[in-house]
């Protein structure tokens, strides 16, 4: 049984907006959300890299006590964008309880602020009492599945739970392995996405592999800098996004405001090394989708490329474009405004494609001013355009050689 | 310790680390504040806190009948009698 499966709600915090009006003016201005590196007085004064995509603007969060023993930022950053995921979604609260909808939502690690606190318990213990600056709830904070049972804890969610952990493809599982539940008939509904909190860990875990941008630490919003001569690197950044995936005639019997269709997913492996791109590997992630979503590339209106703007990871990504798509489908990197989310890039970048899909608009990819001859030969947007996307395809790779991509067509 | 100083301090965590306000001394704190069991085992590390002592396995288990504030201030005014006949060493 294959069913088909349509996006009902969509809701994304970010470092150039939370919610579809502030994050459109922003993609359609041209606004960076890449600020100073904050000080943490652990690792920050050592990392090279002094900028980071950063969510600095107050959220009214209206989480109840019982709730938020157990929530550390990144779950507050997912229980948010769940909860207005539900309410734009307009599923009834039967529904919700009734097994029928299951949650796809992960981290990268947990919560790292819960997991400094621990560590630091550990390092400076002196006596028993050391046992007890570990709080009871400080694992249900931390643990790699904490977005996804927060979710659920909160809005009695009682369907399935898939919570991937895989870095930089972790949302674009989610999304993808939520779109397969529905269409095989598992769930009715999946309520997916990824959430990420602010992480000096993960800046230094890529500073030290030389994949940090460096050379604009004073002007951070001319980085991260996608496919561009002068690109130096990726931008951490912290945010969340997550979609209502429904079966269609499920939404359609109950009114539903269908916002797209999910039409084709594909996840495979390079096989092979954890860190360096792999042509072959993310060309074969490329010809899956095509394949999965029963489309010729020439279909494709819309690219949204992973492109943190490392050096070679937009060579390969660009080559593998250039080889499976041609030079038909214009090419944006969203990441240039928002830095590299981590977990919630895949379903971030989702939503800014719908949105972008909605209003009949493409964002350029920002601080793209001088393409870089070895990624030249596909269709970069330097300029936003008006122009009509029918269907996009959002890819994101990830360390340990995992590929995703995801097919998205207007709904009509 | 008097019984009256145990009440105030049992409020006063209440309030500081559970959000209640005043609580009537024979609710129900599961049914009427949604304690559970993550904030059963918080609660006994405040109480280890305010009796300055670490309770033991058993004394941990005997609080597992603890149903209202009243049996908080009960439990709490035995184990410091306990450990006012034997001092820790």
């Amino acid at each position: 049984m294959e069913r088909r499966v349509v996006i009902t709600a969509a809701s994304a915090i970010t470092p150039i907006g939370h919610g579809k009006d502030s994050i459109v003016q922003s993609l359609q201005n041209g606004v960076s959300g890449i600020k100073p590196l904050r000080e943490e007085a652990l690792l920050s004064r050592f990392i090279h890299s002094k900028v980071y995509g950063t969510v600095d603007y107050p959220i009214n969060y209206e989480f109840q006590r019982q709730h938020r023993k157990t929530m550390a930022p990144c779950s507050y950053y997912a229980c948010q964008v769940a909860k207005e995921v539900l309410e734009e979604s307009g599923l009834a609260p039967e529904f919700i309880t009734s097994g029928k909808l299951g949650v796809a939502f992960g981290s990268i690690h947990g919560s790292p602020i819960t997991q400094w606190n621990i560590y630091r318990s550990f390092f400076e213990a002196k006596d028993n009492k050391a046992l007890q600056t570990i709080s009871a709830v400080d694992y249900l904070k931390s643990m790699v599945h904490t977005t996804a049972v927060n979710i659920t804890k909160m809005f009695g969610i009682t369907g399935r739970v898939v919570s991937s952990c895989t870095a930089c493809t972790t949302s674009s599982q989610s999304i993808g392995y939520g779109y397969e539940a529905v269409k095989f008939g598992m769930q009715d509904a999946m309520l997916c996405g990824g959430a990420d909190e602010y992480d000096t860990i993960t800046v230094a875990v890529f500073d030290n592999l030389l994949a940090c941008s460096t050379a604009f630490n004073d002007d951070p919003q001319r980085t991260p800098r996608p496919f561009d001569k002068a690109r130096d690197g990726l931008v951490v950044a912290e945010g969340a996004g997550a979609v209502m995936l429904e079966e269609y005639e499920f939404a359609k019997k109950r009114g539903a405001n269908i916002l797209a269709e999910i039409i084709g997913f594909a996840c495979n492996n390079n096989g092979g090394d954890m860190i360096l791109p792999n042509l072959n590997g993310i060309s074969n992630t490329l010809k899956l989708g095509l394949e999965n979503a029963q489309i010729n590339a020439e279909a494709i209106d819309l690219v949204s490329a992973h492109a943190t703007a490392t050096k070679m990871g937009d060579i390969i990504e660009a080559q593998a474009i250039a080889n499976v798509f041609g030079n038909h489908p214009y090419v944006v990197g969203l990441k240039s405004y928002l830095g590299h989310t981590m977990a919630a890039c895949g379903s971030i970048e989702t939503i800014l494609s719908l949105y972008m899909m909605q209003e009949g608009f493409i964002a350029p990819t920002l601080n793209l001013e001088e393409v870089d001859e070895r990624c030249a030969m596909i269709n970069h947007v330097q300029k936003m355009i008006r122009h009509p996307v029918n269907i996009m395809a959002i890819q994101n790779f990830a360390f340990g050689g995992v590929n995703t991509i995801l097919f998205v067509r207007k709904f009509a | 310790m008097t019984r009256q100083e145990i009440e105030q301090e049992v409020k006063n965590i209440l309030h500081r680390e559970f959000e209640i306000e005043n609580p009537g001394m024979d609710d129900n704190l599961r049914e009427v504040y949604g304690f559970d069991s993550i904030d059963a085992i918080e609660l006994l590390l405040e109480i280890e806190n305010f009796l300055g002592s670490e309770l033991s396995q058993e004394e941990k288990k005997q609080a597992m009948e603890i149903r209202t504030i009243n049996h908080i201030c009960e439990y709490i005014e035995k184990i410091a009698q306990t450990r006012a006949a034997a001092p820790a060493t």
